[in-house]
């Protein structure tokens, strides 16, 4: 509760700096204050400290899951503006306001991250998905970003009102919103409960990106402005896929039977459809919204497989993908030409954010030593313990695996290619260490998963 | 027969018709006029249903407020018959098919027959605004709060996509 | 009246915001369609309101207040972007977005 008070405050503070505050260096630090005392708060309330006990009357349950998941995405944003703030100046005018929304658009993963009625859930998916439309469309002067927006808005509010009838079919054979009251079994299964959760399943796999509703990702994600396609594809990403987890495990979990097969289906196309296609980009941009796609196809496996090994993997999952992508990102917006010609001799000219991106394209791959295998591992064991079908994480695997040829494309460019044109790359000691922290991050907890995973029980 | 079965089947005639009307309708500002009369037929059923509160918000919002806004655009934009942009047959009757498919999909797996309940009518005072309006500040608290939160980045966000640059 | 009559009537109300979505070109019209989809949705949530037995109780009158108010917020924001847009190509035609794939 205390990190969604705070970031609803934030949100409105930043809206006021950019009124009173004329220097965008001092709006920045204000934000990049206001993430770390969201996250300092966010550890509090996992100790036990909450400012202001409110009654939501069931609605959010802050549970220890939803807390350590807070933290890791408010970590991961930390991250993100310390990288990226500074480049989101060049996206528009409005720069106060687009922090702001960010704050918005947390408040809204605070939400779904802990809803326990489906009105939470719903309230927490508009909150995430409007700001968004606004930032994809933020770079107002760029036909692309504009045409990016509107098909995101489009197809987004439509997405919602699959969402919607599927809430008051369920609201219809159950009588509640609640999640404890829907999964409970009494009588006979509904028709009306199995065609709302379809339609549910379906607006969520929308959100999260998964195939064959995965059609908007690569033109969203390609058409918006890079510092906020960064945040798009890792931290709101990861906030949905909670959401779907959440309401999988408390919601349906009496219906498994009926759901488990369809999300294999999901889970089997998405990895397929990502990987595949992702081989195919010319663009790094573009390769990294199908590489997206193809990681949520391994978090949907923690849908799939849906055990407390599998909810530990998501945990580890999402905050070795949101790092390594944010760190990808924070480089990319850097450069000038987005092919992969362009990163054609970066190792000579600038060796050491050569060298990290390298690690965060090898924990992308899955290569040990890395956060990314760690996650990968968790996320197959689970999803071999936990199920009949033996296919499932062997195709994981394979896909793992033709994951690596587009990853080490980047890296074949960056150290085995020559540049033509001289480097135009000015980088700030203060980006270069940061990157090297998030790196060493990496690294360590592919080394150690337990130092991430021990919070989820202390 | 009684007389509510008649309205409640002359209001579902109109609310279909109306929403056809709107996706047929060649001139945008007709499909407008059609959907505020969808909006009204659907206030009747509210009536019917005795849920008074929401059948008055739904006029104020929905035709009051939002549907002024889509007039005004559509005014703005000057669009009419002729600037309408027409999807070629084959791709409407595709469009037509799926829905159609849909429909047809969830009406058959509903079709079970054991859905039994009735839906009260003329009577019941949980849509009247006393009622409503006790639950929704008492139970329904924190969702309202947060629905602020809503309309804030709303606001904030039409605004940095409405100023000129 | 019988529950099932209402559930259908909202269904095909859905369906026909459905076939709007997927026949019509105008963007601002495709948002019309998708108003009659959440329409829809709220006269079956007021009607499963009403439903006795068992009862279902006022939740779901509540719930169509706040889809309400979400559909205000996002018909502010969904405007004001295809307003942008026309700005730029002086066009609502969907069909100028399938260029971006390149």
């Amino acid at each position: 509760m205390n990190a969604l008070l705070l970031s609803a405050l934030m949100g409105v503070v930043m809206m006021f700096s950019g009124i009173v505050l004329k220097s965008k260096a001092a709006i920045r630090n204000i934000a990049i204050a206001g993430m770390l005392a969201l996250l300092l708060v966010n550890i509090l309330e996992m100790n036990g400290t909450v400012f202001l006990v409110i009654d939501s009357k069931g609605m959010i349950g802050f549970d220890r899951f939803a807390l350590l998941f807070n933290s890791i995405i408010f970590f991961s944003t930390f991250l993100y503006l310390t990288l990226s703030a500074r480049d989101m100046e060049k996206v528009g005018v409005n720069y106060a306001e687009y922090l702001a929304l960010i704050f918005f658009i947390l408040c809204g993963i605070a939400l779904v991250s802990s809803f326990r009625s489906l009105i939470i859930l719903f309230l927490g998916i508009e909150i995430i998905s409007i700001p968004l439309y606004i930032l994809t469309g933020s770079d107002k002067l760029n036909l692309k970003s504009n045409e990016a927006s509107l098909k995101y808005f489009l197809l987004g509010s439509f997405s919602t009102g699959l969402m919607l009838m599927g809430i008051a079919l369920i609201y219809g054979a159950k009588g509640t919103f609640y999640t404890s009251g829907i999964n409970m079994v009494n009588g006979a299964i509904s028709p009306l409960l199995i065609a709302g959760m379809l339609l549910l399943m379906f607006s969520m796999a929308f959100k999260v990106s998964v195939a064959p509703f995965h059609f908007w990702t690569p033109d969203v994600y390609d058409g918006a402005p890079t510092v906020f396609t960064s945040f798009m594809a890792t931290i709101v990403k990861a906030g949905v896929f909670i959401a779907f987890i959440r309401l999988f495990d408390e919601g349906f979990a009496s219906q498994q039977p009926k759901w488990k097969l369809i999300i294999a289906i999901l889970t089997a196309a998405t990895l397929l459809i990502g990987n595949i296609t992702a081989v195919f980009q010319q663009s790094v941009k573009r390769m990294l919204a199908y590489s997206s796609i193809a990681q949520a196809g391994f978090m949907l496996l923690s849908v799939y497989a849906m055990s407390p090994d599998s909810k530990e993997g998501l945990i580890l999952y999402a905050a070795a993908y949101c790092m390594a992508t944010i760190g990808i990102f924070a480089v990319l917006i850097k450069m000038s030409d987005y092919t992969f010609d362009g990163f054609n001799g970066f190792a000579k000219q600038q060796p050491l954010l050569a060298a990290v991106t390298t690690i965060f394209l090898l924990s992308l791959a899955g290569i040990p030593l890395t956060a990314g295998f760690m996650a990968k591992f968790y996320m197959i064991k689970a999803a071999m313990y936990n199920s009949g079908l033996l296919w499932l994480p062997i195709l994981a695997l394979v896909m793992a695996a033709v994951s690596v040829s587009y990853y080490f494309r980047v890296i074949q460019a960056m150290y085995f290619r020559e540049s033509s044109t001289p480097s135009t790359l000015t980088v700030t000691p203060a980006f270069r260490y940061t990157l090297v922290a998030l790196a060493a991050l990496v690294v360590l907890l592919g080394i150690f998963p337990n130092l991430l995973l021990a919070w989820l029980y202390f | 027969m009684n007389i509510t079965q008649i309205l409640v089947g002359s209001l579902s005639v109109i609310t279909l018709f109306s929403a056809l009307m709107v996706i047929i309708s060649r001139n945008p500002v007709h499909s407008v006029l059609w959907l505020i009369v969808t909006f009204f037929s659907i206030s009747g059923h509210y009536i019917v249903l005795n849920a008074q509160f929401l059948a008055i918000v739904n006029i104020i919002v929905y035709a009051g407020a939002i549907m002024v806004l889509f007039l005004f655009v559509i005014m703005l934009m000057n669009l009419n018959r002729e600037t309408e942009p027409q999807k070629n047959k084959w791709l409407k009757l595709a469009g037509v098919l799926s829905g159609g498919s849909l429909l047809l999909v969830i009406v058959a797996a509903l079709h079970t027959g054991d859905i039994k309940a009735m839906a009260q009518v003329k009577e019941g005072d949980i849509g009247l605004i006393g009622t409503l309006g006790k639950e929704l500040f008492s139970t329904y608290v924190v969702p309202f709060e947060i629905s602020s939160i809503l309309f804030l980045s709303a606001m904030v966000g039409a605004v940095v996509i409405g100023k000129k640059e | 009246m019988p529950i099932v009559y209402y559930l259908y009537l909202s269904l095909a109300l859905f369906c026909i915001g459905i076939v709007g979505v997927l026949t019509r070109r105008n963007a601002i019209i495709i948002f019309m369609c998708i108003e009659i989809m959440l329409n829809a949705v709220n006269l079956l949530l007021v009607a499963f309101s009403k439903m006795h037995p068992p009862k279902a109780g006022i939740d779901g009158q509540l719930f169509v207040f706040f889809i309400m108010v979400v559909a205000a917020a996002e018909v502010s924001v969904g405007l004001a972007i295809i307003v942008m847009m026309y700005r730029r190509i002086h066009s609502v035609d969907v069909n100028f977005l399938n260029r971006l794939k390149h």
